[in-house]
C-alpha cells in the first residue's frame, strides 16, 4: 500500500486530535478538569459568544494598534539601520544582543506606568514586536542586489528616483515578511500581557475562568485565540505570496549568516 | 607602445572620433596609497565602430568602461564621448550594459525595457511604442508581459540590450555581457548582436575575456595589460563583414586570436 | 568608523542613557515615584542581592531554567533529527511547524497549571514545552545546513555511517548547535519568566510582578536590571563561543 500524502496525513492527525479531545474526557480517562469535551467546550464558547466576541474586539483592538508601533517604527527602523553603514555598524550588534533579554520582565514597568487598560498592553506588545521586526528588516535590507542601482544610476536615476523607482520596490518583500512577523508576534504580546495583568481581552477570560477553575471556558479562550492566530497567519501568507511572485528571483544569495538572523526573529517566545 | 592610434588616428582626422580618451590614469583610495587601476591610457574610436578591449581579469577594463560610462570619475585625464565630457550618466549619449542583466524582478519585460524612459518622463503611449520596437529588435516579440524569472539567461541579457538600445544613444558600452551564459547561447548572442548592430550606426565599445569572442565580434581589438592597466597592442580585424561561424575556422582568424593572447601572456 | 570609534560612540550613547536615567527623575522632569534615578535603583539592587528571600528566589528561578533546558533539548533536537532526517515526515510536519510557531504557546499556561497545580513542575513542564518546539526547529535546520555534496564525497570515499556522522555532520553543523542552544535558552528565559509571572509563589518572575503590582518601582527596577544582565552575558558569551569555532562560515 503506497503511503498517503503528506497533507493527508496532516488532516487525519487533526481529525484525530479532535476525535481524541472529544472521547478522552468523555470515558473520564482524563478528568474533566483537566481536558474538557471538545463538544462542551464550543456550546460554552456558543453561549457566551457575546462575551468572546467583545473581549476579542478588545483584544484586536489593542494587536492593531501595538501593529502599527511594532511594524511601523521597526521597518522604518530596520531599513534605516540596515541601509546605513554607520548607523548599521554602531546599533545593528546592541539591538542583537539586547534580543536576548526576556522582554515579559519589562510588562509590570509598563502596567505601574499605563494602568490595567489597554494602554500597558499597547506599549509592551508594540515593543515585544519592535526588536524582531526591526532586526528582519535590517536583514532584508541587505539582500537587494547591489546591481539595481548601478544599473538605475546608468540609465541616468537620480537619487529620489533610485530610492522610489528601485529601492522601494525592491524592498516590499522584506516589508511583508515584516508584517507577516509583526503581527504574529503583537499577538503574542497582546495575549501574553492580557493573561498576566489586565481586565478585559481574550487573555484576561482565559485567566479569570481559570482562577475560578471553569475548564471548559478557558478552553473556549484558547480556542479563540489559537482560531485567531492560525487566521492571521494564512491570511499573511495570502497576501504575501499574491504579491510577491517574484520574490525568489530577485535576491542575492543569503549567507548562512543571513539564514541564521532570519531564522531568529521567527520562531515565537512565548 | 602608446601611440598606437595609428589606423584609428588616419579615420579621426576625417571625423571627429566618437571616443577620445587622454592621459588617463585612475588610484583607487586605499592603504598604502592606493592600487593604480590604470596608467595613461590614451585612445580614440571612430564613429560606427565596433572596438573589443580584452585583458587579464584586475587590469581595469571595467574601471574604463564605467568612466567612458560617466559612473566615475578618473583621477586623472580627460575623457570625451561625442566631443563632451561625461561627468554623469547620460543614457541619451551612452548606453551600458553590464554582465548582470539586472533587470528589476518586480516589472515586466516591456516595462522593464521603458524603465529609462520613464525616468525622463515620456508619456505611457510612445515609451509602449518604443519598447514595442526594442522588443522586436532583439527578437523576444511575444515575451513582453512575462517576468524576468521567467526568463533564461541568454533572453534576460536580450532584454538587458533592448534596455540599452531604447534611447537611442549613439555610443553603446557592453562589459561582458554574455560572460555568464554558457557557450552555445555566447555564439548565438554574439551573432544576434552583430545584427542587431549592422542595422544601426552605433559605435560599441565591448569588454570581453573571450579571444575568439573579441575576433569574432570586433573591427579593432585593444589589448590591455596587466594591473595598472595600459594599452599594449591595438589590432586591426579585418575580417570581412557580415561575420560567419565558418571564418572561425580559417588562419586569419588563427593568427589574429594568437597575437592577442601571445600579448597577454607577454605582459608584465 | 575604526572599531575604536564605534565602541567609543557606543560607550557615548551608553553613558547619555544612564545619565539621563539619573538626572531626568532628579531634576523633577520626570516622575520619580515611576522612574526611579539609576543610583537608587542600584543601591537597591545591592540591598536586594544580599536578602535571603531574594537569593532564594533566584535559586528556584534558576533551577528551573536548567531543569527545562535539560529536558527540553534532547527532547526537541531527536524530534529536529528525525523530522529533518526523514523525507516523509518531514513533508508532514514541517509545514504544519510555521503554524506552530505563530500560536502563542502562554495560552496553554493554564492547562499546564490545572494539570500541575502552581509549582516547580508547571513551571518546568511549561518552560521545556516552549522550548522544545525551537530546539525542534533549529535541530531542524541544522541537520539540513549539512550539504549533501559533502556528504557524498565523503559516501564515495567509502565512509560508514558512524564516520559520516562524526566527520562530516558533527563539524558541519556545530556552529548551528551553538547558536540553537543559544537562542533555545532565550526562549526557555522567557517561558520560565512568563510562568512565573502568570501564577507562582516563588522565584524572581513572581518578585518582579509583585513589586510591579505594589508599586515598588526601585526594586523592580533592580529586578530588571539584574536579570537583563544574565541574559544578555549569557548571551554573549555563547556567541564568542560561536565565532571560536565558525570561522569558516560565511
Amino acid at each position: 500500500m503506497s503511503r498517503p500524502a503528506p497533507a493527508t496525513v496532516r488532516w487525519m492527525l487533526l481529525a484525530v486530535l479532535l476525535v481524541l479531545w472529544e472521547v478522552v474526557p468523555m470515558t473520564g480517562l482524563l478528568p474533566e478538569l483537566f481536558l474538557p469535551a471538545c463538544s462542551k467546550t464550543l456550546s460554552v464558547l456558543y453561549g457566551d459568544r457575546h462575551i468572546y466576541g467583545a473581549a476579542l474586539l478588545v483584544t484586536l483592538y489593542e494587536v492593531a494598534c501595538s501593529m502599527l508601533i511594532a511594524c511601523g517604527l521597526g521597518i522604518l527602523a530596520g531599513a534605516l539601520v540596515g541601509g546605513t553603514a554607520l548607523l548599521r555598524d554602531l546599533l545593528l550588534p546592541v539591538f542583537s544582543s539586547l534580543y536576548a533579554v526576556p522582554i515579559v520582565i519589562l510588562y509590570p514597568i509598563f502596567t505601574a506606568w499605563f494602568g490595567v487598560g489597554s494602554s500597558s498592553k499597547i506599549a509592551f506588545a508594540g515593543i515585544y514586536g519592535f526588536f524582531p521586526v526591526m532586526l528582519s528588516t535590517a536583514a532584508g535590507i541587505r539582500t537587494i542586489d547591489p546591481q539595481f542601482l548601478l544599473a538605475a544610476r546608468s540609465m541616468g536615476a537620480t537619487l529620489s528616483q533610485q530610492i522610489t523607482r528601485v529601492i522601494i520596490p525592491a524592498s516590499v518583500p522584506t516589508v511583508f515578511a515584516g508584517l507577516r512577523l509583526g503581527g504574529a508576534l503583537t499577538i503574542i504580546g497582546v495575549v501574553v500581557s492580557e493573561m498576566l495583568t489586565a481586565s478585559a481581552g481574550i487573555g484576561y477570560l482565559v485567566t479569570l475562568n481559570r482562577t475560578i477553575l471553569d475548564s471548559p471556558r478557558v478552553f473556549a479562550g484558547i480556542l479563540a485565540i489559537l482560531v485567531l492566530s492560525i487566521a492571521y497567519y494564512m491570511l499573511a501568507r495570502a497576501l504575501e505570496s499574491r504579491m510577491v511572485v517574484w520574490q525568489s528571483a530577485g535576491r542575492q544569495q543569503q549567507s548562512s549568516a543571513g539564514v541564521s538572523t532570519a531564522a531568529v526573529p521567527a520562531p515565537a517566545a512565548a | 607602445m602608446q601611440h598606437l592610434a595609428n589606423v584609428t588616428e588616419l579615420k579621426a582626422r576625417l571625423e571627429a572620433p566618437a571616443i577620445e580618451v587622454e592621459g588617463l590614469s585612475h588610484v583607487y583610495a586605499g592603504p598604502d596609497g592606493g592600487v593604480k587601476a590604470l596608467l595613461d591610457i590614451r585612445l580614440a574610436v571612430g564613429k560606427g565602430r565596433f572596438v573589443v578591449i580584452v585583458g587579464p581579469s584586475g587590469c581595469g577594463k571595467t574601471s574604463l568602461l564605467m568612466m567612458l560610462a560617466g559612473l566615475l570619475q578618473p583621477s586623472q585625464g580627460t575623457i570625451s564621448c561625442l566631443g563632451r565630457p561625461m561627468p554623469k550618466p547620460d543614457p541619451q549619449r551612452v548606453g551600458v550594459i553590464f554582465q548582470e542583466a539586472s533587470l528589476f524582478p518586480w516589472l515586466t519585460t516591456l516595462d522593464n525595457i521603458e524603465f529609462p524612459l520613464s525616468l525622463r518622463g515620456m508619456p505611457r503611449e510612445e515609451r509602449r511604442r518604443r519598447s514595442a520596437a526594442m522588443l522586436g529588435l532583439v527578437g523576444l516579440e511575444g515575451f513582453g508581459e512575462r517576468y524576468p524569472h521567467e526568463l533564461s539567461g541568454g533572453m534576460k541579457q536580450r532584454v538587458s540590450i533592448a534596455r540599452g538600445l531604447v534611447q537611442d544613444p549613439p555610443l553603446l558600452l557592453m562589459d561582458e555581457p554574455f560572460a555568464a551564459l554558457d557557450e552555445q547561447t555566447r555564439m548565438t548572442m554574439g551573432h544576434e548582436l552583430l545584427r542587431i548592430w549592422s542595422t544601426t550606426e552605433k559605435t560599441v565599445v565591448f569588454i570581453t575575456h573571450s579571444l575568439t569572442e573579441a575576433v569574432y565580434l570586433a573591427d579593432e581589438v585593444l589589448v590591455m595589460s596587466a594591473r595598472p592597466g595600459r594599452i599594449i597592442d591595438h589590432i586591426q580585424v579585418t575580417l570581412p563583414r557580415p561575420r560567419s561561424y565558418e571564418m572561425m575556422a580559417t588562419e586569419v582568424f588563427g593568427q589574429l586570436r594568437e597575437r592577442i593572447w601571445q600579448q597577454i601572456r607577454r605582459a608584465p | 568608523m575604526t572599531r575604536a570609534q564605534i565602541i567609543a560612540t557606543r560607550l557615548a550613547l551608553l553613558a547619555l542613557v544612564l545619565g539621563a536615567w539619573e538626572l531626568l527623575p532628579r531634576l523633577g522632569a520626570i516622575n520619580a515615584l515611576l522612574l526611579p534615578p539609576l543610583s537608587q535603583v542600584l543601591t537597591t539592587l545591592v540591598e536586594l542581592l544580599g536578602r535571603a528571600s531574594v537569593q532564594e528566589a533566584v535559586t528556584v528561578t534558576a533551577l528551573e531554567v536548567i531543569v527545562a533546558f535539560v529536558i527540553a533539548v534532547p527532547l526537541g533536537a531527536l524530534a529536529g533529527i528525525l523530522i529533518a532526517e526523514n523525507d516523509y515526515l518531514s513533508e508532514i510536519f514541517k509545514p504544519m511547524l510555521f503554524y506552530v510557531f505563530s500560536i502563542p504557546k502562554s495560552i496553554f499556561l493554564p492547562m499546564f497549571i490545572l494539570v500541575f497545580g502552581i509549582g516547580f513542575q508547571q513551571k518546568v513542564a511549561y518552560a521545556a514545552f516552549t522550548t522544545g518546539f525551537v530546539v525542534l526547529m533549529s535541530a531542524t535546520a541544522a541537520v539540513e545546513s549539512v550539504k549533501p555534496d559533502h556528504i557524498l564525497v565523503a559516501r564515495s570515499y567509502g565512509a560508514t555511517q558512524a564516520q559520516i556522522l562524526w566527520r562530516v555532520y558533527v563539524p558541519s553543523m556545530l556552529p548551528f548547535l551553538l547558536e540553537t542552544l543559544r537562542i533555545s535558552m532565550i526562549f526557555n528565559f522567557t517561558g520560565v519568566m512568563i510562568a512565573e509571572m502568570y501564577a507562582s509563589r516563588t522565584g524572581i518572575g513572581h518578585l518582579i510582578a509583585n513589586w510591579g503590582e505594589n508599586f515598588q518601582m526601585p526594586q523592580l527596577f533592580a529586578g530588571v536590571i539584574v536579570l537583563s544582565a544574565v541574559a544578555i552575558i549569557f548571551n554573549e558569551a555563547v556567541r564568542a563561543l560561536e565565532a571560536r569555532c565558525s570561522t569558516w562560515r560565511t
